[in-house]
């Protein structure tokens, strides 16, 4: 047993699978993964925000920015992942398998993390065209995970840390031993097996792994300049292409690159694509009711308005974004009444915040809160138009909420009442 | 040093233990052995798939271009994981969409053809990369045989 790991490792080895390149592609993945974390944060607490929690309204595109970073980031993680996972693969064979309690701690840290990387970034990327082919909650789980993958990232980073140093730099120690230039006779690398030395000339495995062994032996060697250069260069190379062909659906620029990603800018009805349906809310027959009317309420005054009396107030035109939590986002020209005009009519005062709530029958976004900071701010309207049409039923009719730096989710289409909070 | 590794280990100690926390606040047992199957699922598609299929496709594509200049297998090699790894992330949009998709905003593209279309190009790239690759050996070292560099 001991034999065939170390006969596997060895027929693994090659010359990327290396410390030196475990650090570089490593330090690029541990950048990707602390974007996804931090934006995912913002994410979080704009849905989920602490009483005391107040937050942005400027740049209007701050959201449509962190967001599209978290999926940009989170896509590159893919080739950056896998890239990682192919200098340190020959560790997973190495021997002894167990040298000691804390080293199977180490070996089961690895297992986690790296499982846990993978479903993290998979689900994420399945959740951003709506598919869920599992049971559990996505946002619960992706929540969750990213602290375990954050949490095993710093123990990793712990454990590796003297290993790290050694590499850090091209002239490191370890990494000028590695090209040969030192003295140093043992060479510490991870992937420089102890063990694979001396096998190599024990007796040769029999059999079919003896045989597949040695049809590996049998190939030409790759050449190590040649083949670190071009290993580099693929990951490289790999992590530009999908972040360029599919962060158009978030970017403006990137946008005509846009041939993968699982959004496109101006496609569905007023020309914005659509997160949730009318259908799928069930507000096909709500919202179009002659009797719909918004109800606006701080205690116990409250203002109730049809669509003909919000289009008989003065109406405000801004250009928002709309920017979904799946990433994707698109500019828009949206007209409607300042929220601000309507809070004052029931005598609001600045310091205080809203409930939203919406025709839909069901769903996590039914009612949601507002801050202050969004519902006072200029250009958050309660909007009935959008791209000079009359908001699509798809995009809230008849009235629907934008305001500036928030998530999609939170733009509460087909309102139906807003109460000032106590 | 030391201190940093403390540091890090109370850090990630303390995120392993808030995400599992959550977990357990947030889901039912078995949803939370639904995460830990996928977890395990990864690794194993990971490791016991994925990576000795690369080995055997990197042996066998050794094997196959002896006579070739080890360079111009390299550049093969890196178009090959430029098209794998985009294959990857849009393999699983076509079968959505073929499924069905929440709305026609979903998935609006024929990502079928962009990823034929995407092979192609890379293809036409790789082979120009190629290219160059020989021009320029050839201007370097003029005396030199086809099967070192
Ligand atoms: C290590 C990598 C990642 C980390 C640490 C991470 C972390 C997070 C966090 C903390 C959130 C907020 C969750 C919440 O609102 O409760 C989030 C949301 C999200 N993430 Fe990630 N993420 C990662 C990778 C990815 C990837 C690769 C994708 C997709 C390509 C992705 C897609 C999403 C989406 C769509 C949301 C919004 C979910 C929602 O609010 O409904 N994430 N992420």
């Amino acid at each position: 047993m001991r034999r065939l790991l170390a006969y596997t490792q060895q027929a693994l080895s090659a010359p990327p699978r290396n410390p030196r390149m475990a650090v570089v592609i490593g330090r690029l993945l541990a950048i990707a993964f602390l974007l996804c974390f931090g934006t995912g944060l913002y994410s979080h607490f704009l849905q989920e925000p602490e009483p005391w929690m107040r937050f942005s309204t400027v740049p209007a595109q701050l959201y449509q920015v962190t967001q599209g970073i978290h999926i940009a980031a989170g896509i590159a993680c893919f080739p950056l992942i896998l890239g990682k996972l192919y200098t340190i693969y020959p560790q997973l064979f190495q021997t002894p398998p167990v040298k000691s309690p804390l080293h199977l701690l180490e070996r089961a840290s690895i297992a986690l993390f790296v499982g846990a990387s993978l479903v993290q970034i998979t689900i994420g990327l399945l959740n951003t065209y709506q598919w869920y082919p599992w049971k559990f909650g996505f946002r619960e789980v992706h929540w969750a995970l990213s602290f375990v993958v954050i949490g095993s990232l710093a123990i990793h980073i712990a454990v590796k840390l003297p290993m790290i140093a050694r590499f850090w730099t091209r002239n490191s120690e370890g990494t000028r031993e590695l090209r040969g230039e030192t003295a140093g006779g043992e060479t510490s690398g991870e992937t420089a097996p102890d063990a694979a030395a001396p096998v190599a000339e024990s007796a040769p495995v029999g059999g079919i792994t003896g045989r597949i062994f040695r049809w590996i032996d049998g190939a030409p060697s790759a050449e190590p300049a040649v083949s670190r250069r071009g290993f580099v260069t693929a990951v490289g190379v790999s992590t530009a292409t999908v972040v360029a062909l599919t962060a158009g659906q978030s970017f403006a620029a990137l946008s005509p690159f846009n041939i993968f990603a699982p959004r496109v800018k101006g496609t569905g009805p007023n020309a914005l694509p659509v997160n949730r349906t009318a259908k799928a809310a069930q507000v096909l027959d709500t919202a179009v009711s002659p009797d719909w009317a918004l109800t606006i309420s701080n205690g116990p005054r409250t203002v109730s308005l049809t669509r003909a009396e919000l289009l008989a107030l003065p109406q405000t035109t801004v250009e928002l974004p709309i920017s979904c939590v799946e990433g994707w986002s698109q500019m828009a020209t949206w007209k409607g009444v300042r929220l601000r005009e309507l809070l004052n009519k029931v005598g609001a005062d600045t310091a205080q915040g809203l409930k939203l709530t919406s025709l839909e029958k069901k769903g996590g976004y039914r009612v949601t809160q507002m801050g202050p900071e969004y519902a006072f701010d200029a250009s958050t309207l309660v909007a009935l138009e959008v791209n000079g049409d009359t908001l699509d039923i798809d995009h809230g009719y008849p009235a629907r909420m934008i305001a500036p730096g928030r998530p999609g989710v939170l733009q509460t289409k087909w309102l139906s009442k807003l109460e000032v909070e106590a | 040093m030391k201190i940093t590794r403390v540091i890090l280990i109370v850090i990630g100690l303390a995120g392993l233990f808030l995400g599992a926390l959550i977990m357990v606040q947030k889901e039912r047992p078995d949803q939370i052995l639904g995460v830990i199957v996928w977890i395990g699922a990864a690794i194993i598609v990971h490791d016991g798939i994925l990576s000795p299929l690369l080995l055997l496709l990197d042996v066998w594509m050794r094997r196959a271009g002896r006579r070739i200049p080890f360079g111009v297998l390299a550049i093969v090699q890196g178009g090959v994981v430029v098209g794998a790894i985009m294959s990857m992330l849009v393999l699983p949009e076509i079968y959505k969409k073929s499924i069905g998709t929440k709305n026609p905003t979903i998935l609006p593209l024929d990502y079928g053809l962009n990823l034929a279309l995407f092979w192609a190009a890379v293809a036409l790239l790789t082979a120009a990369a190629c290219a160059i690759y020989l021009r320029r050996r050839r201007a370097s070292s003029p005396a030199s045989s086809a099967s070192i560099d």
